[in-house]
């Protein structure tokens, strides 16, 4: 930080007071100067008028007398005035007398002249004139006087405020020292404050200063028992915070907190995540407070389980999930069979509340190595769900990481293609079986890479639905492919998911887009049954309101899932799109061709049109044709293409 | 010897009368009628509204009165005075304090100066002398030709009753005790 710089108040008063004497003194002497000059000089009007006037009458008697030699006389006293540079004597406008002095050349520029009226004597008929020319050298020498004069009065002034500042200095000079002491006061240390025997203002303040630095210091020191008091009491409530940091207020057990402590202490470890098994479940049917008691007795058990085992630390990580960090790890044999023992304990663990008994499974996640441990270990819980195995070991061969990775890559590339608008549709057509010509077409998503290469959905859907994009996908797709068929007579279908049909926002924007490309009576929206539609009642809702607007509903991938054929009714579709599975091997295949048949059958009686998707050969394509499946789509007939206009 | 010369000279002068100087009695003829009119009381003195100016001399001085009367009054023909003047020529013998007069002046005399000079004082007549040496008798004004015009003035009878002169006369007059000059 800029200090700032002192400015010393004696000599701001000093300086004001300089200032204003200055200014004063400026402006008096510009006055004066000004007043005396014209008096200077008026004087010596004055002065010469005054010899004009003294000197007339004699010059006026002798002119009266014709006594020219006495005025000659005192023309000649009068030139001995060094003032006066000539006179003249004029008698009825003629010179009488004429005497001018050694001057007169060099001084009469700057000089000035009087003429008075010479009266005679006895009467006042004026018989002549006196001419004074008069120098103005008295005039000049009382100006040089007087400048002199005011020169010593500011040189004076100057040397009194000098004085006068040296003077103010050393009356300030205590408070100067004050501050110097007081600049290293702190509460704790008694300064010696001088001048407090001062019979002036310095000693009131040096004995005031003295009295609150006594003040102070009882002042600090009972702050500073406070202080004490205080960062006990802080340093309590922290041992206390910190415990609650790490200890999990339910069970009792350390945190996730405390196991990554643990973990960074820990050289060569391993762990186990504990996951129990559907813990919502107990939540929801016996109420959290039954839930919270499993979670207790549940730790309990598990603490008296490895209670003797001095390296494993138990800790509880979140809601359902627990931890068991081996500080030293055991050997690999000895860490499954624990693993596995603990799995069988816990399935045969009873707990009672209200008389019911609640039994718990859990599934266990292994990572026979401390350094990514708790990662590792919970990816392979994630496989062990996934696979619905009680217990699976981290294995680098999974390759679960570079799964991850891969996934997280095409988050990426979706995001980059969605921005730099490479999400397009391909359109397949869907031939009649009975006339061979195009009755409608498929429209499906697409993702042209970075290097112009046509990616198809398998690659990207998964990831797509997994990272919320899915939405954006279907609000492409349906944007595109209705500006598409706008201007087409072309029937065509676009496939939804039931997580499409229960976004409310999704499908407003479908029944925008339909009412903006006016295809509502050309569209048809696929809804796969694959997908497991348990949400019957929403989907229910939805296709009504499409069928209102004029839209069309298939069933897609049906009979590959477990759909339950009231509920479809339910859902008044206009087509049943075969799963491809039923449809590849139809021509060998003699389940599929009864499960086929079946299904034509039964979409007949209730006037719904059968698609027969995959189709990819003459022979399934006369299969087909022969089971009487209204319409067929596949590679046999035609490849995706970019536009439904191209034969 | 040169005492016998010296008595010699002053016996031929009292014999035959005494000599005076043109010039200076041109001058004082000039100038003492002027002076007459430096009296701020002259009103007071006029005898019949006219100045009159009485030439008082000795019998054998008739003829150097008579061209001194002569001269003042061509000369106060030339200038244009606020009053008239009238020269009055008097024997010493004749003159008393019943003469009529605003002014005298007194020509050479070794027995009547001092008795002129004393009527003069009473009657507050202003008094001039050809010889200045006469004011130690009691006469106001003289005036010598020296370096320049020189005008005496007896001070002892400046302040005689009705005399008042304009002030700057004052300054150029040498003023005359009856002791000395």
């Amino acid at each position: 930080m800029k200090r700032k710089s002192f400015n010393s108040l004696s000599t701001k008063i000093v300086l004001s007071i300089a200032l204003v004497s200055i200014v004063i003194t400026l402006v008096i002497f510009v006055v004066s100067n000004k007043i005396n000059k014209e008096a200077f000089h008026q004087i010596e009007i004055e002065k010469a008028n005054i010899i004009a006037q003294t000197i007339e009458p004699l010059i006026a008697l002798n002119m009266y007398l014709d006594m020219e030699d006495k005025i000659n006389q005192i023309t000649l006293q009068l030139i001995e005035n060094p003032n006066i540079l000539a006179v003249k004597v004029l008698k009825n406008d003629n010179i009488i007398n004429y005497v001018e002095s050694k001057e007169h050349k060099e001084e009469v520029g700057e000089s000035f002249v009087v003429k008075r009226t010479i009266t005679q004597p006895n009467s006042s008929q004026a018989t002549g004139e006196l001419v004074l020319i008069y120098s103005n050298k008295g005039y000049k020498k009382l100006i040089s006087k007087y400048t002199d004069l005011t020169a010593l009065l500011i040189l004076s002034l100057v040397i009194l405020l000098a004085l006068f500042g040296i003077y103010v200095k050393k009356l300030l000079y205590p408070l100067r020292q004050i501050s110097k002491l007081l600049k290293n006061y702190s509460p704790n240390k008694n300064i010696e404050i001088p001048f407090i025997s001062q019979n002036n203002e310095i000693g009131l303040i040096s004995s005031a200063l003295n009295n609150m630095q006594k003040k102070i210091m009882q002042y600090s020191k009972k702050q500073e028992n406070i202080n004490h008091y205080l960062e006990e009491k802080v340093n309590e409530k922290t041992l206390e915070l910190r415990a609650q940091l790490y200890i999990d207020t339910l069970t009792g057990l350390p945190n996730r907190f405390s196991m990554f402590n643990d973990i960074v202490e820990t050289d060569d470890g391993a762990l186990l995540i504990i996951n129990i098994d559907d813990f919502k479940e107990i939540n929801d049917f016996f109420g959290h407070i039954a839930g919270d008691i499993v979670l207790k007795k549940f730790s309990n058990r598990l603490k008296n389980m490895f209670k003797t085992n001095e390296f494993a630390k138990l800790k509880r990580l979140s809601g359902d999930e627990f931890a068991l960090l081996f500080i030293q790890k055991p050997p690999l044999q000895e860490f499954i069979k624990i693993a596995h023992k603990l799995i069988n304990d816990v399935e045969k663990m009873i707990f009672f509340n209200d008389n019911n008994e609640i039994s718990i499974r859990v599934t266990v996640g292994g990572a026979y190595q401390i350094d990514g441990g708790l990662e590792k270990a919970d990816i392979a819980l994630k496989s062990a769900k996934k696979q619905q195995k009680s217990f699976l070991l981290y294995d680098e061969n999974l390759n679960i990481e570079g799964q991850y990775k891969e996934n997280m890559e095409w988050v990426k590339k979706l995001k980059r293609a969605i921005e730099h608008d490479m999400i397009v549709p391909y359109y397949q057509p869907i031939f009649d079986n009975i006339t061979d010509k195009i009755a409608s077409f498929e429209c499906l998503v697409r993702l042209i890479d970075d290097e112009g290469k046509v990616i198809s959905p398998y690659l990207f859907l998964n990831v797509a639905k997994k990272s919320r994009l899915y939405s954006t996908l279907t609000k492409i797709m349906i944007e595109k492919s209705c500006m598409h068929f706008e201007n087409l007579e072309y029937d065509f279908s676009i496939n939804l998911s039931v997580e499409d049909i229960l976004n409310a926002d999704t499908v407003n924007y479908i029944k925008a887009k339909i009412t903006q490309y006016n295809v509502t009576n050309r569209i048809i929206f696929e809804i796969l049954e694959s997908d497991g539609i348990e949400n019957y009642e929403e989907v229910s809702i939805f296709t009504q309101e499409m069928k209102k607007l004029g839209c069309r509903i298939a069933i897609d991938d049906f009979g590959s899932g477990y759909s339950n054929f009231e509920h479809m009714l339910k859902l008044n579709i206009d087509y049943i799109k075969i799963d491809g599975t039923l449809i590849e091997n139809l021509d060998n295949d003699i389940s599929a061709q009864i499960i086929v048949e079946t299904i034509v059958d039964f979409a007949k009686r209730l006037n719904i049109l059968t698609v027969a998707e995959f189709v990819h050969s003459a022979d399934v394509y006369e299969k087909v044709k022969e089971l009487n499946v209204n319409r067929t789509q596949g590679y046999f007939l035609s490849e995706p293409r970019k536009s439904a206009n191209k034969e | 010897m040169k005492i016998i010369a010296l008595l010699l000279f002053i016996l031929v002068n009292f014999s035959y009368g005494y000599t005076y100087n043109k010039l200076l009695l041109k001058a004082q003829a000039s100038i003492f009628p002027k002076i007459i009119m430096l009296d701020k009381k002259i009103h007071d003195k006029l005898i019949d509204g006219e100045i009159v100016y009485t030439i008082v001399y000795e019998k054998n001085d008739y003829y150097t009165a008579l061209e001194i009367g002569e001269f003042m009054e061509s000369n106060y023909r030339q200038n244009k005075s606020k009053y008239s003047y009238k020269i009055n020529l008097v024997e010493f013998s004749n003159f008393s304090d019943e003469t009529q007069t605003t002014a005298v002046y007194v020509l050479n005399s070794n027995k009547y100066i001092k008795k002129i000079a004393q009527s003069a004082t009473r009657k507050g007549i202003i008094s001039f002398a050809y010889d200045m040496n006469n004011l130690k008798q009691g006469i106001l004004f003289s005036l010598m030709l020296e370096k320049s015009t020189v005008l005496y003035l007896n001070k002892e009878n400046l302040n005689t009753k009705g005399i008042d002169f304009v002030d700057s006369l004052y300054q150029i007059v040498n003023f005359v005790e009856k002791s000395g000059s």
